[in-house]
């Protein structure tokens, strides 16, 4: 908080002393963000953005969970999914949207599938790394109480895992955004992206860092809550030397 | 699921020498071989044969990497043998099951679980109600000395606390035979002297099976019925021991009897020659 209002000050006194038309002070730009979430075609265009992004994020958990769990527990899965992984990991995503354009348009379907592809690569990961480190003798102990194949992975290594899952999936959260943002930037359509290349295009520079400073602070938010919510489900292995639900 | 009844009256059986022993598990000309990086075949067990008696407490001797723990691992059915087999009450032994609660050195508890929710996992697998399972689970906790720790998580406890809770987890699911892995290896000896004297008071009143990997002579003479000696490279039964001494043991009465000492001696004598001995040519 303080370090946010740190950078803003530093802005104003920049933007003071620069005085160019394309930097606004940072009052100027905080005072154009009421007139943004104020419009209601501006608030629709972010709330659709966001649509896409909660959808991409979730449909790519969902996935790319499992599959990283049973690429860390099956030799044969692993084989099978990794060369293809390794060829679409360092591909920026944004940089496929052209096809992915050619083929669905430029609508929502194209956009969702972008931030799912952006997403899933770093939880497909982390799950593989968090299934691989699961310790065997423990899935040894649930297969002696009767578990089957099935219920090991899901009642042993997905827990087993979830501390390195969700550290993924926090990745994949900020990810979301940042291919949210430049999806709608190469399909301009719609969506928050569109509203701030529109505002550079037409000179309105206030909007610009307005919309620059919404974005910036939905993605501190969604961190900041999905951090709280992983704390929460991992407390079991997080380091800590007081005695258990002594912190809040 | 075995009848729940039939078991609790093994909880009250008399200590009696006089009843026909019954084998349970059969160690048949088992060997096991690693494929080893280095490309050569490490033979690690060398056609085994073992018989364990219902209720006896039988320990497993012998040098680092004589092969123990994958014995134990292959009669527990997490690995099979190359070749020959090991048969629980006749029947081949295909893979884990129920009947056989392994306690792992490594603890390999549950960290997402609390102490109760370790100790309830197995009767709840087994379809215990979580009522019953609870109250039973409670009572196991209490009996390994953990009462007041029921909600704390594994990290929150220290390493012997960790090996009581994997034992009554183990317990708890009420396995046939014990399979336990060293599992005082890494505790100090205050402690461990501890879990042993706990240990046995557990078995005595519950008489299960339990094969008992370890090499501390001392442990081994003063918990079993029988002592099986292994050596090492390639892994082999160098000689079963007849450990003939009273129970129920007393730790402090055990140590001033003069045949548990020579106990002690001649096995630390014979782990001496067989820890010399080292690679076959
Ligand atoms: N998965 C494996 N792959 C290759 N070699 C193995 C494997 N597991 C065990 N071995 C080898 O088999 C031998 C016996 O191992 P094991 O763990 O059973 O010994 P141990 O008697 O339990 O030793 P310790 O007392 O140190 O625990 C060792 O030489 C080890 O190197
Ligand atoms: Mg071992």
């Amino acid at each position: 908080m303080l370090a946010c209002i740190g950078l803003l000050a530093v802005w104003q006194v920049a933007s003071l002393v620069l005085k160019n038309d394309s930097f606004p002070t940072a009052i100027e730009a905080i005072r154009a963000i009421p007139d943004i979430l104020g419009d209601k075609e501006s608030l629709i265009n972010i709330l659709a953005s966001l649509r896409r992004m909660a959808l991409g994020f979730c449909v790519a958990v969902l996935v790319s969970i499992p599959l990283g769990l049973l690429m860390g527990r099956s030799r044969s899965v692993a084989a099978f999914f990794n060369p293809l992984l390794m060829v679409i990991y360092p591909v920026p995503k944004a940089a496929l949207m052209p096809i992915i354009m050619l083929w669905l348009g430029v609508g929502d379907v194209t956009k969702t599938l972008v931030i799912f592809l952006g997403v899933s690569l770093p939880v497909i990961y982390h799950s593989f790394e968090g299934a691989k480190a699961v310790e065997e003798k423990m899935l040894w102990s649930g297969a002696a109480m009767g578990l089957s194949p099935a219920q090991r992975l899901v009642r042993i290594v997905l827990p087993a895992a979830l501390p390195e899952i969700l550290t993924g999936c926090r990745t994949g959260l900020v990810l979301a955004l940042i291919t949210m943002i430049t999806s709608e930037m190469i399909a301009r359509q719609s969506g928050a992206g569109n509203i701030l290349f529109n505002a550079l295009d037409m000179g309105q520079y206030d909007t610009v860092f307005a919309m620059i400073i919404i974005v910036g602070a939905m993605g501190i938010c969604f961190d900041a809550i999905f951090e709280r919510v992983r704390a929460r489900l991992v407390r079991w292995s997080e380091p800590q030397f007081d005695l258990p639900l002594s912190f809040s | 699921m075995t009848a729940v009844p039939a078991r609790s009256s093994e909880w009250v059986r008399p200590v009696t020498s006089q009843e026909p022993a019954s084998v349970i598990i059969e160690i048949d000309h088992v060997s096991q071989v690693f494929q080893t990086s280095a490309r050569k075949d490490h033979v690690a067990l060398s056609d085994i044969s073992l018989s364990i008696e219902e209720g006896a407490f039988v320990s497993i001797l012998g040098p680092s990497g004589c092969g123990k723990s994958t014995l134990l691992y292959i009669v527990g059915g997490f690995v099979s043998p190359t070749s020959g087999a090991a048969r629980m009450k006749g029947q081949a032994i295909t893979g884990p099951g129920p009947d056989r609660g392994p306690v792992f050195q490594e603890f390999a508890l549950f960290p997402w679980k609390t102490v109760l929710g370790n100790v309830m996992y197995g009767p709840r697998q087994q379809g215990v109600r979580a009522a019953e399972a609870e109250a039973q689970s409670r009572a196991l906790i209490e009996m390994v000395g953990l009462k007041g720790f029921e909600n704390f998580y594994p990290k929150e406890l220290s390493g012997g606390m960790k090996q009581r809770v994997a034992l009554a987890r183990t317990l708890a699911y009420h396995p046939e035979v014990l399979l336990m892995d060293e599992p005082f290896g890494a505790l100090d000896a205050h402690t461990r002297t501890r879990l042993q004297n706990d240990l046995l008071n557990i078995w005595e009143r519950d008489r299960k099976t339990v094969l008992f990997v370890t090499h501390s002579v001392d442990e081994a003479v003063f918990l079993s019925d029988k002592v099986v000696m292994m050596s090492k490279s390639p892994g082999r039964i160098r000689e079963v021991i007849d450990i003939d001494l009273p129970r129920p043991r007393r730790r402090n009465e055990l140590l001033l009897d003069p045949r548990y000492q020579k106990y002690v001696v001649d096995i630390e004598r014979m782990f001496d020659e067989s820890d010399e001995a080292g690679p076959a040519s």
